[in-house]
């Protein structure tokens, strides 16, 4: 009787507790609310679904070594992991991960993110942020024929000829609307766009040892003088073209020493089919870095409508920067993010430590993400994507949904299974499998266990599992009621006989579960987690639970009832 | 009392022949088929490469899909439906398609969508999953899901050698390296695409169909103390086996119910594992039955365990003495 009052105890408290960790509880968290994400309260169940059923966004980080070898990598990589950390607490995700796995990978999960390009962009780019001074002295005009020549020699055009070769002549015809298009604001300039070939070469190419500079030069044909000094216009069909060029060693050792060659961040349309990208020719050395930059924020643009970004240097970096501008007034700087041209305006006067972006297009998202990787920092290494889950939020629902059809359907199965066979015991059964259900759940939720999708069908599976140990006890008892024993014995030595199998049993599982847990990743990591934990709660529904309940029948017949199993 | 197969006497161990015949068969199809066709149709977690899940507004031709990726530069990806008429799943898992991605993780995914936008335009679909893996991580992943598989069958042997003795253990994993053995042929017959999430479900029948062994095993362990080398091992297995009929088949009949459930109605993302299961239950089954029994018997013939428990003659039939 004692023993029975300390069995119910026992198995109250542990129902209390499970109740209490799966209770709904109040969580500050940061919830999306319109377009921006806002810390609130929320009230739901403590349990945590993986990203195959929230929704969200799974990458692997590994250092991008293709531009050049990291010494220190474990060294850089703390530093990424640093920086990847702060850009994400800004951005604005309910519990995301950030962690380094292994010395070379940084795993960053990030649930309920809709935009995936935008999340990648956050946490991927370099953001090293450089002030440029633009070209003024036309070095690239002076190289365009001994590029030419080069690319001519190697043939490398001809190789590019099956692709966007067919675009060179329509690119040569595309000079004049485009002419026009930009002559209103160039006038002041000697070249225009469609008078390049000719005036601004010949000069050029008489001092030049090189053969002379046509229009048609496979390098010349693709860039047309823009607006400002050191700037051009390349059609979009042919950037990749250029790109490729550029990145040869070969060609880059012909460019103007001392410049740099680097595209702009947005392209610009005149008229359909007609898009254009900016190329810019810069002073290789940068008046100033983003190391100097204390903060950013975005702001609107009061004078041309749009958004800009506003940052603030520490005292060396003003003074730096209020020197460098000082010797540079009325030329362009280009502000420079991870080797794009973002914008490159007139500088008026001298500016200190507070300066703008003022961003092309792009809304108010953009000024913000752009403050906010300037504000983490750059990252010290550059970084690349090796592994993208991406999974929308409504596939998750779906999928939840599902699972929880089959979830009804299996319970209803086994329970149908059970009562039919076992009758009585069977609706024992029942309920020690709808407390395993409440102890694997809540224990589930205590650990801070990750349910997933594998994770639900183990839990649906493992139902079918669970009654496993009921069965082997109902079968026992079944057969010592055979050997005409009493009730209350042959409960006794079921429950004794049926022991060494169900622990042999649930080990062998556990022991599958834990390597499985070990070498592991996300979801199977899930299923590993609930077939641990359910093995576990099933052992002690069946063995404890059930034999309680059998304990109270007995007490509540005095054991002089037939059982009925 | 509602019984069924109670108190049976089937001599399951007469049949170890035929059983033995049958299974080597389906192994020696799954094998012949991967002769023919190659190897397991591994998912882009093993391969690496990029996987899009679309969603479109009306349901398109797959032709047209291929036709639209094939012009944006992805001739090795593979197109197929999952699920409803409308939800699409592209795997560009070829060696192109792989190398593309050194550059970046998103990149084939990008082009994916360019080439559907082009084709179908922006609104007509939307992106409801997108999972790129580059070839390293792959690499990584079919190294740890070999030493866990591994290091799962060890674990198991290790613990049934001190539970039980050494020759249940050796018979146990001899019946599990059979029960991989006929998955894979399964697998391979029925293009299943082994994910992680089948990988798991392999180690979860492989627990399972250990479980079955355990429990006739068990059985074993306790009649033949109870018969004292009265009986010969064989009778003791058989009479093991049909004592543990009932339990046998009512586990295996609410775990076959779960696993129908998942199989029908849990949708397409744990389909693949759902058949698994299904299989599992009669491979489990079968097994249990006629791999370990038969391996068991046989290690007894080699190595009697003590000249008092031996069986002074083998018994007419013996698995050991019909297969000389």
């Amino acid at each position: 009787m004692n023993s029975l009052r300390s069995r119910l105890l026992l198995i109250g408290a542990a129902l209390a507790a499970s109740v209490f960790a799966l209770f709904p509880r109040s969580a500050v968290e940061r919830v999306k609310r319109g377009d921006d994400f806002v810390l609130d309260t929320v009230r739901r169940v403590p349990l945590k679904y993986g990203l195959d059923l929230s929704g969200g966004m799974h990458l692997a980080l590994e250092i991008d070594e293709s531009k050049g070898a990291v010494a220190d990598k474990k060294e850089a990589l703390d530093r990424a992991l640093k920086t990847v950390r702060n850009r994400i607490d800004q951005f604005g995700v309910a519990e995301p991960v950030v962690q380094r796995v292994g010395d070379d990978r940084i795993i960053v999960e990030l649930p309920g993110i809709d935009d995936q390009q935008r999340a990648q962009d956050v946490v991927q780019q370099s953001a090293f942020l450089q002030f440029q001074i633009t070209d003024e002295s036309n070095a690239l005009d002076r190289a365009l024929p001994r590029l030419d020549a080069a690319i001519r020699a190697r043939r490398l055009d001809v190789a590019s000829a099956a692709g966007p070769g067919a675009t060179a002549q329509p690119a040569a015809k595309a000079a004049s609307p485009l002419g026009n298009l930009l002559t209103a604001d160039t006038t002041r300039k000697a070249d225009s766009a469609a008078a390049k070939g000719d005036s601004g070469k010949a000069a050029v190419a008489a001092t030049d040892s090189a053969p002379k500079a046509d229009a048609n030069g496979p390098f010349t044909k693709l860039v047309q003088k823009g607006q400002i000094p050191g700037q051009y216009l390349v059609k979009e069909t042919d950037v990749p073209t250029l790109q490729r060029w550029l990145g040869d060693t070969a060609l880059t050792a012909l460019l103007p020493p001392g410049k740099v060659v680097r595209f702009g961040a947005d392209t610009l349309s005149a008229g359909p089919g007609q898009v254009y990208r900016y190329l810019y020719v810069l002073d290789a050395r940068p008046i100033i870095t983003g190391e100097y930059l204390t903060d950013a924020r975005p702001n609107n643009n009061p004078l041309e409508g749009g958004y800009v970004v506003e940052f603030e240097l520490n005292a060396e970096g003003g003074r730096r920067f209020r020197s460098e501008t000082g010797k540079h007034i009325r030329d362009n700087m280009a502000v420079v993010l991870d080797d794009r041209v973002i914008t490159a305006p007139t500088i008026n006067s001298a500016i200190g430590r507070n300066g703008q972006i003022t961003l092309g297009g792009g809304g108010l998202q953009q000024a913000q993400d752009l403050a906010l990787v300037l504000k983490a920092g750059a990252l010290p290494v550059p970084l690349k994507v090796a592994e993208i889950r991406s999974i929308g939020a409504s596939l998750g629902q779906d999928s939840i949904g599902k699972g929880i059809v089959a979830f009804v359907i299996a319970i209803g199965l086994v329970v149908a299974i059970m009562v039919g066979y076992y009758r009585f015991s069977g609706m024992l059964a029942v309920a020690s499998l709808t407390l395993y259900l409440v102890f694997t759940l809540a224990c589930l939720a205590a650990f801070g266990a990750t349910l997933t999708l594998p994770g639900l069908a183990g839990l649906v599976l493992g139902v079918g599992i669970a009654v496993d140990a009921n069965v082997l006890i109902f079968e026992r008892i079944r057969e010592e009621l055979d050997q005409a024993r009493s009730v209350r014995l042959a409960i006794d030595e079921g429950f004794k006989h049926a022991m060494s199998a169900i622990v042999d049993t649930s080990v062998a599982t556990i022991l599958s579960g834990a390597v499985l847990y070990q070498y592991g990743t996300g979801p199977v990591r899930g299923f590993a987690v609930t077939l641990v934990v359910g093995v576990a709660c099933s052992l002690f529904t069946a063995i404890f639970v059930t034999r309680t309940l059998y304990l109270l029948w007995l007490d509540r017949t005095g054991g002089t009832k037939p059982l009925s199993i | 009392m509602l019984r069924i197969f109670h108190n049976t006497r089937y001599d399951f161990i007469k049949w170890w022949k035929v059983a033995a015949i049958a299974t080597a068969a389906f192994i020696a199809i799954g094998l012949a088929s991967f002769a023919w066709t190659g190897g397991l149709n591994k998912s882009i977690e093993f391969t690496g490469g990029t996987q899009v899940q679309l969603a479109f507004r009306q349901a398109p031709d797959a032709g047209a899909i291929r036709d639209a990726l094939q012009k944006g530069g992805l001739p090795g990806a593979e197109v197929q439906r999952f699920g409803a008429a409308t939800d699409f799943v592209v795997r560009a898992q070829d060696e192109a398609a792989v190398a593309q991605q050194g550059a970046g993780g998103s990149a084939v995914a990008d082009k994916v969508r360019q080439a559907l936008d082009g084709a179908f335009g922006r609104d007509a679909y939307t992106v409801t999953g997108t999972a790129a893996v580059s070839a390293r991580v792959g690499d990584e992943l079919t190294r740890n899901a070999i030493i866990a598989m591994a290091l799962g069958s060890l674990a198991i042997l290790a613990y049934l050698a001190f539970r039980f003795e050494w020759r249940f253990g050796v018979a146990a994993v001899v019946a599990t390296f059979h029960d991989i053995l006929v998955t894979m042929a399964f697998i391979k017959l029925m293009h299943l695409e082994v994910s992680l999430t089948v990988v798991a479900a392999i180690l979860t029948l492989l627990g399972y169909s250990m479980n079955d062994t355990i429990i006739i095993f068990d059985r074993v362990r306790e009649n033949l103390k109870g018969a004292a080398g009265r009986t010969s091992l064989r009778d003791v297995l058989n009479k093991s086996i049909n004592d543990t009929l009932p339990r046998s088949i009512m586990t295996h009949a609410t775990t076959l119910a779960a696993s129908l459930a998942l199989l029908l109605f849990a949708g397409e993302v744990i389909r693949p594992f759902a058949w698994v299961m299904v299989f599992g239950i009669f491979v489990a089954t079968f097994s249990s039955i006629y791999v370990a029994g038969p391996i068991l018997l046989w290690i007894e013939l080699k190595f009697p365990r003590t000249a008092a428990a031996a069986p002074r003659t083998a018994p007419a039939g013996t698995p050991a003495r019909a297969a000389r």
